[in-house]
């Protein structure tokens, strides 16, 4: 009866661990990215995560190739949050080709004119929490 | 009950309320001060680069491929195996775009037996063997995705095993691969939206930075200190605020690139 117990408390607190894992962020940045994945887009494994203040901008500077077409999915665990992102190129002009936002997901497209330094500038523009988790993930084709 | 239509228009708007436009410029040095610029870098992949020369005018890719890297066994200490499994993985990009199966397979063995001896198998076995059943099926896309979660899976376990810095040359030993491979191609088939290709600023300050800030048994290890004065060598030859970059700099990055890659794949 003893293993039994031990056997079902080790059991939830492997659950629990497993849990701890899963980066809420990251799940609604990748559900932002679900359209362009079935339009081949390769999704990276990698991403960007962090927690940010409300109305805090935030900048993440990343190599971009002429000739591929990029997407930047942005998500926040906080279901009350209103995140925006957009891009902007090596001498710090607005990129966007299409952007799109809704709630704790956004999104932003972009067709690099030339090869550099591109700037994603994002931020949490409202929200019920203090400090809010966020993912940035990206893909390319 | 009855609806007030002016709390429901109210209520509509907070919900729908516009957020402000983009501002049109971006300039690093004027963000407001309580603006965070995110000090994380990611990597690409190989293919990325791949990717965008393909589009250029396809590439005889199979002719690039290094088959002996696929045959290799770990050698020299922990940092050269780093740069040597990042280095294969990238050899696995290359030969998903000649869509040469059985060689993509070897790789996926190849990445086990040195992630093996590095420590972190367990943690990419998963990955190696959907390398191998998606190259069988010849679904190459998803081999792409299987290669760049083996190269995030690999540098994840090493950051738990508080081997960090060898997570840092997995990447570097990927990225010089890579390298030499672009740099090989416009060279000999030079186009300036080829060699652009090359211009990447932001990473070789990145890769200097951190190999330069190891601890010292890392950063002092004979074959980091010749990859740090390669990186260094390659980075005015890849253009600095201008893009351009001339055949005889891709010339000269593909054979720096290349001197290196054969350094990290030799007995020490």
């Amino acid at each position: 009866m003893k293993k039994i117990l031990l056997l079902a408390v080790l059991t939830i607190f492997a659950t629990n661990a497993a849990r701890a894992y899963v980066d809420d962020a990251h799940s609604r940045a990748m559900e932002a990215a679900t359209p362009q994945a079935k339009q081949g887009f390769l999704v990276r494994q990698e991403y960007w995560a962090g927690t940010l203040a409300t109305k805090q901008p935030s900048v993440v500077k990343h190599q971009l190739f002429k000739g591929n077409t990029y997407w930047f999915w942005l998500g926040s665990d906080e279901d009350s949050a209103q995140v925006t992102v957009h891009i902007y190129d090596p001498k710090g002009n607005l990129a966007d080709a299409e952007a799109w936002q809704k709630g704790n997901k956004a999104a932003v497209k972009v067709v690099p004119k030339v090869t550099g330094t591109y700037y994603i500038s994002f931020s949490i523009d409202q929200s019920k929490a203090k400090k809010n988790r966020w993912a940035l993930a990206y893909g390319y084709k | 009950m009855k609806l007030n239509p002016l709390l429901f228009l109210a209520a509509a708007a907070a919900v729908a309320a516009p957020l402000p436009p983009p501002a049109q410029q971006l300039d690093l040095d004027k963000l407001p001060s309580q603006s965070k610029v995110i000090d994380q870098v990611v990597v690409p992949v190989p293919s990325e680069v791949f990717a965008a020369l393909d589009k250029l005018g396809k590439p005889r890719w199979a002719g690039l491929i290094h088959r002996e890297a696929s045959k290799a066994k770990p050698v020299g200490e922990a940092p050269q195996i780093a740069l040597m499994l990042g280095s294969i993985i990238a050899e696995g990009f290359i030969a998903v775009e000649a869509e040469d199966t059985e060689e993509v397979k070897d790789i996926g063995r190849a990445i086990l037996s040195f992630s093996n001896a590095i420590g972190v198998r367990k943690a990419v076995v998963r990955r190696a063997n959907s390398i191998i059943e998606f190259a069988d099926k010849k679904k190459w896309l998803k081999v792409r995705g299987e290669l760049d979660g083996a190269l995030n899976d690999v540098r994840e376990a090493m950051v738990e095993l508080n081997s960090e810095s060898l997570a840092h040359l997995v990447s570097v030993g990927g990225w010089l691969r890579g390298t030499e491979v672009v740099a090989t191609l416009v060279s000999s088939d030079y186009s300036r939206d080829g060699a652009e290709l090359l211009h990447q600023p932001g990473l070789l300050e990145y890769f200097q930075r951190t190999l330069g800030g190891m601890k010292s048994r890392l950063r002092d290890h004979a074959l980091t200190v010749k990859v740090r004065k390669g990186l260094a060598d390659i980075r005015p030859l890849a253009g600095g605020d201008d893009a351009r970059v001339s055949q005889k700099s891709a010339k000269e990055i593909a054979a720096i690139a290349g001197d290196l890659v054969k350094a990290i794949s030799s007995k020490p």
